[in-house]
């Protein structure tokens, strides 16, 4: 077992630096040693788990990192129970990958938006040309991952929706279910996606950004428990959002 | 036995200047592992030169990521103490579809001159010349992937503990983790140390390192060119050796394929 404490302030000079210290604030400390309770009620005793709680003057945060053989999510003590669930329900074996369909369920796609979408946002890039029954709202602001941290400007989190989409699915198809990770480049404009569960079991693919055709949705956005995202060094947890969704490949 | 930490750093991202002063202490029991900050009313002041003129000197060149640190630590561990200094140059510049990264020092700006300059004259990509060249800020980036490669004698590990040729050393970056089983300052010797200076050079990485194959910028005179390599067949390596902060360091030298 690992146990960390950490606490700090980061004062804004007026010429623009940034003086930072791991002062002790004794109510944000005693908020966050709270929350981590409500974590280690809630965490499963079979899986290998990291429990985070944050208290600080942006808000406050409780991630729980869940890891069953090669698969992980990101979760919360309201979903942990469902996302486990889905984590126990994904392990499946592998076959080679192929470029057709794709149906992103249990909200992944909001994974491919992060990537395609709200990174090129972060980098000052052109947004990602949707089809009008589309929608991804992806608020960009200033975030940290601590106090010893430049804040940069970062995806809140992306929540896609439909409105009226066609949802024809191809027959010859792979359908993903969860995803672990993914990047972008902004000097190729390319996203590689690392798919940890799908009907070809786990697989990775890098494409332009350009490549990535929509061809329906279908469905609320559902939340996708897993995105922590990774820039400059410093993670951040993104909430995900996402309707079912097909793409293909330009 | 507690571990413990104080420190000061200077860190200059992409255009925001961030001075961190923190303190804390680690502790180890078989599997257990614990640090917290410290909070020692007798913390000691650890003083830190400032970086804004490293700023100024590399301001002409236009950089997509540039990360300069400079710090300095009072480490405490049982009855030793060591302190230790920190500088590292992070940047990545790009040109037309390719980008060099350097990782190197404040204290030695060539690096970035040369790489910055040899980028801008690029050519497109080439196949690799059979024999070739590797400049030390290369070279270094590959050390740790080399079986041949060894650790170098001085200085203390995490544990305070003497880094010798033959003991095992850990490292330990900062209080908030474990220290890790890893040579430090590693260093290839070759019986061959003459390099012939009319081949083509390697002088940047153009990805990073995560083996023996690295994607390089490659200088041939007048000609700069993007190519893949794989560092084996080594024919030569110079005795001169420069250190770069790749891994628990790593000191390159110029090499011969």
């Amino acid at each position: 077992m690992e146990s960390r404490l950490a606490h700090g302030q980061a004062i804004h000079e007026e010429d623009g630096s940034i003086t930072a210290s791991d002062v002790r604030d004794d109510v944000l400390v005693a908020r966050a040693e709270s929350l981590l309770g409500e974590l280690r009620d809630a965490m499963p005793n079979d899986a290998l788990v990291r429990i985070v709680a944050e208290a600080s003057s942006d808000g406050e945060a409780m991630i729980m990192t869940v890891r069953i053989g090669e698969l992980s999510i990101v979760t919360d003590p309201a979903h942990v129970h469902e996302d486990v669930a889905l984590l126990r329900n994904s392990l499946d074996v592998a076959k080679p990958f192929r470029r057709v369909p794709i149906v992103w369920q249990n909200g992944t796609a909001a994974i491919l938006l992060h990537e395609a979408h709200g990174h090129p946002l972060e980098h000052d890039r052109e947004a990602l040309q949707l089809p009008d029954w589309l929608h991804a709202d992806v608020p960009l602001v200033m975030r940290r991952q601590s106090f010893r941290d430049i804040p940069l400007l970062r995806m809140q989190h992306v929540r896609v929706a439909q409105t009226n989409a066609p949802f024809a699915i191809p027959e010859d198809h792979i359908e993903v279910r969860m995803v672990d990770g993914g990047t972008y480049d902004p000097l190729s404009e390319t996203i590689t996606l690392r798919v940890s569960s799908s009907s070809i079991g786990a697989f990775e693919f890098s494409e332009a950004r350009a490549n990535i055709v929509f061809l329906g949705a279908r469905g609320e956005p559902q939340r996708y428990p897993g995105v922590i995202c990774s820039r400059e060094g410093q993670e951040l947890v993104v909430g995900s959002y996402a309707p079912a969704l097909i793409t293909t490949f330009r | 036995m507690i571990y413990r930490k104080q420190g000061h750093t200077e860190r200059w991202e992409n255009g925001t200047l961030i001075r961190v002063s923190e303190s804390g202490a680690a502790r180890e029991e078989g599997e257990f592992f614990e640090c917290w900050p410290g909070q020692s009313a007798s913390r000691r002041v650890v003083e830190s030169s400032s970086i804004e003129d490293v700023v100024a000197a590399v301001a002409k060149i236009e950089c997509e990521r540039l990360i300069l640190m400079r710090g300095a630590a009072h480490h405490e561990y049982g009855e030793q103490t060591w302190r230790e200094e920190t500088d590292r140059l992070h940047a990545s510049i790009v040109h037309g579809s390719f980008r060099a990264l350097v990782d190197s020092t404040t204290r030695r700006l060539d690096d970035l001159f040369l790489v910055a300059s040899a980028l801008h004259r690029i050519e497109g990509e080439r196949e690799a010349p059979q024999h070739l060249r590797i400049a030390p800020n290369v070279s270094a980036a590959v050390l740790p992937f080399l079986k041949d490669a060894k650790q170098t004698t001085g200085g203390v590990d995490g544990y305070g503990n003497p880094i010798t040729g033959t003991s095992a050393s850990f490292y330990r970056p900062s209080y908030r983790v474990r220290p890790v089983r890893m040579l430090f300052n590693v260093a290839l010797e070759h019986e061959q140390t003459h390099i012939d200076d009319d081949l083509p050079r390697a002088v940047a990485l153009l990805a990073p390192a995560t083996g023996i194959e690295l994607r390089v910028l490659i200088e041939d005179k007048a000609r700069v060119y993007a190519s893949s390599i794989r560092v084996e067949k080594i024919a030569a390596v110079a005795t001169e050796r420069i250190w770069y902060p790749y891994g628990a360091g790593s000191f390159g030298a110029e090499m011969m394929l």
